[in-house]
């Protein structure tokens, strides 16, 4: 699964650590996030979408291997 | 999602007391002692000595401490648990299974009669110290490479 989180955090001008107080994980689960080494649950990728405000799909894209 | 049955983050510290309480009662038993030892064994063999002896009080006390100890400083909260950690934490408790059995079917095959009891003893508190190291090993990873990209962003 792909993640746009990097870009959307730019357009946002947040940092990660603001990210994760926002949705309540530590940053070390936020940069894991988007260096695709940990695929969040359902709850914290809908929160993390709603930080944005888009919908899922347009933060998390699936890849090709899933 | 919340970790349940876990104990407080700072019990992690009282973990650490008592397992390096138990390193010098033992090594001080070692020297002063000449009777029968049985290295504080988390099995009791089977001899004839019976129960409440001082020897006896004094293995279960040990056996506790270290015990305890260990729980504790396997089962204590992260400062910040979030889901990654419980995966994490659930992740190696699968490797300390397949390490413990492992070394179980080693130990069935290369060991008998009074050197099995004494290993699959041990064994028990090995899957612990194994859980224990496996976790913090990865926890370890987790902060070096954010803390790498960090640097790098």
């Amino acid at each position: 699964m792909k993640n746009n989180i990097r870009v959307e955090r730019a357009i946002k001008n947040i940092t990660q650590a603001d990210l994760a107080d926002l949705v309540g994980v530590s940053r070390q689960t936020i940069n894991t996030i988007e260096s695709n080494k940990y695929v969040p649950s359902t709850v914290l990728a809908l929160k993390i979408a709603r930080i944005f405000g888009k919908h899922v799909e347009e933060v998390f894209i699936l890849d090709e291997e899933d | 999602m919340k970790s349940r049955f876990l104990f407080p983050y700072g019990s992690r510290l009282i973990g650490y007391v008592l397992i390096f309480t138990y390193i010098p009662i033992m090594v001080a038993k070692k020297i002063f002692y000449h009777g029968y030892m049985d290295h504080g064994l988390p099995i009791k063999l089977p001899d004839n000595s019976s129960l409440l002896t001082p020897d006896h009080v004094f293995n279960v006390i040990a056996t506790l401490v270290v015990t305890i100890g260990l729980l504790l400083l396997a089962f204590s909260k992260e400062k910040f648990e979030d889901e990654q950690i419980i995966q994490l934490r659930l992740d190696s408790l699968q490797w300390t299974m397949y390490f413990t059995y492992l070394l179980f079917i080693l130990i069935v095959i290369f060991t008998s009669g009074i050197d099995l009891v004494h290993i699959v003893g041990i064994n028990l508190w090995l899957q612990l110290v194994f859980f224990i190291i496996r976790f913090r090993w990865v926890i370890f990873r987790l902060n070096q490479s954010s803390k790498a990209e960090k640097a790098v962003l």
